[in-house]
């Protein structure tokens, strides 16, 4: 048992008796750093494999956490066209400083992330949004009123 | 020609005079006159702040407006126009038919799809008389 607690932790081998779970999609940068151990008994079908470890073993057992599914909030609100005027809406997809956050972190499709993009570059371009990087002002952008001149 | 539409945008400093602005919008109409292109939108958004200092102001009044025409030249002439003006900071056009495009033809599909295979039984009345009307229009 020390043997193979030695030979998880120099990371020789993934392939132990129980499978490494992987930590689903969302983890951190410091994720999957290593195959350390986890604290409890955890039994999850480890989509991959420990790091160098060669394939991943089959799936076993039920996960036994269940993260909430996200969806697409476009898909949702069947939204065809994102406008970039709103800068209301494409506010909640960058983060403070401006940058463009991952699909992984807000759930939202691959069609209306390439629309996204689209839109919140366009948007940067007229001060509607920062650029990732500048020093942003701390407040969120407000919707858009019109005023009919 | 095929027509296109297109969105122009222009942020002016935030305190110019009416006179200058309207001179500006006149300039931007005299513009689209010439080539016949028609204004279908014509907003003003009011002072907003930036999200990053433009020719170190941090607020600005916007302007929008829609404009539909065959010629592209016209777009080139605007900024142009809009350049040399000292009140207008930023500005900037886009090519929207494209976009609008796409929306109107994945709008059809999906209603197309929603009348062929109604998931929910209650959805349904509700579709398919407004497939009927699509198809007598059609004809």
């Amino acid at each position: 048992m020390a043997e193979e607690q030695k030979q998880e932790q120099t990371g020789a081998s993934a392939e132990g008796p129980r499978a490494e779970g992987g930590q689903g999609g969302q983890g951190g940068p410091g994720g999957h750093s290593g195959p350390r151990r986890e604290g409890g008994p955890r039994r999850e079908g480890g989509r991959e494999g420990g790091p160098g470890g060669g394939p991943g073993g089959p799936r076993r057992g039920k996960r036994q956490y269940f993260r909430k599914k996200k969806v697409c909030k476009f898909c949702v609100e069947k939204m065809d066209l994102i406008d970039y005027k709103r800068a209301d809406i494409l506010s909640q997809f960058v983060q403070e400083r401006g940058k463009i956050l991952p699909r992984r972190m807000t759930g939202v499709c691959a069609r209306h992330q390439r629309w996204l993009g689209v839109a919140i570059k366009r948007a940067r371009n007229i001060a509607l949004l920062p650029f990732a990087g500048s020093a942003a002002g701390s407040t969120a952008p407000k919707a858009v009123e019109a005023h009919k001149s | 020609m095929e027509e296109r539409l297109y969105d122009l945008i222009f942020i002016a400093r935030p305190a110019t005079p009416e006179d200058e602005i309207k001179k500006v919008l006149h300039s931007i109409e005299h513009a689209c006159a010439d080539k016949g292109a028609k204004i279908e939108k014509n907003e003003h958004w009011g002072t907003r702040k930036l999200a990053y200092r433009v020719a170190k102001h941090r607020e600005g009044m916007y302007y929008y407006q829609q404009i539909r025409t065959a010629h592209g030249e016209l777009i080139a002439e605007l900024e142009r126009r809009l350049h040399v003006q000292d009140s207008v900071i930023k500005y900037m056009t886009i090519r929207l038919d494209e976009d609008l495009k796409r929306q109107k033809k994945l709008g059809e599909k999906r209603e197309k799809r929603a009348a062929r295979r109604p998931r929910r039984p209650a959805a349904a009345p509700a579709a398919a008389p407004a497939a009927a009307q699509e198809q007598h229009a059609a004809s």
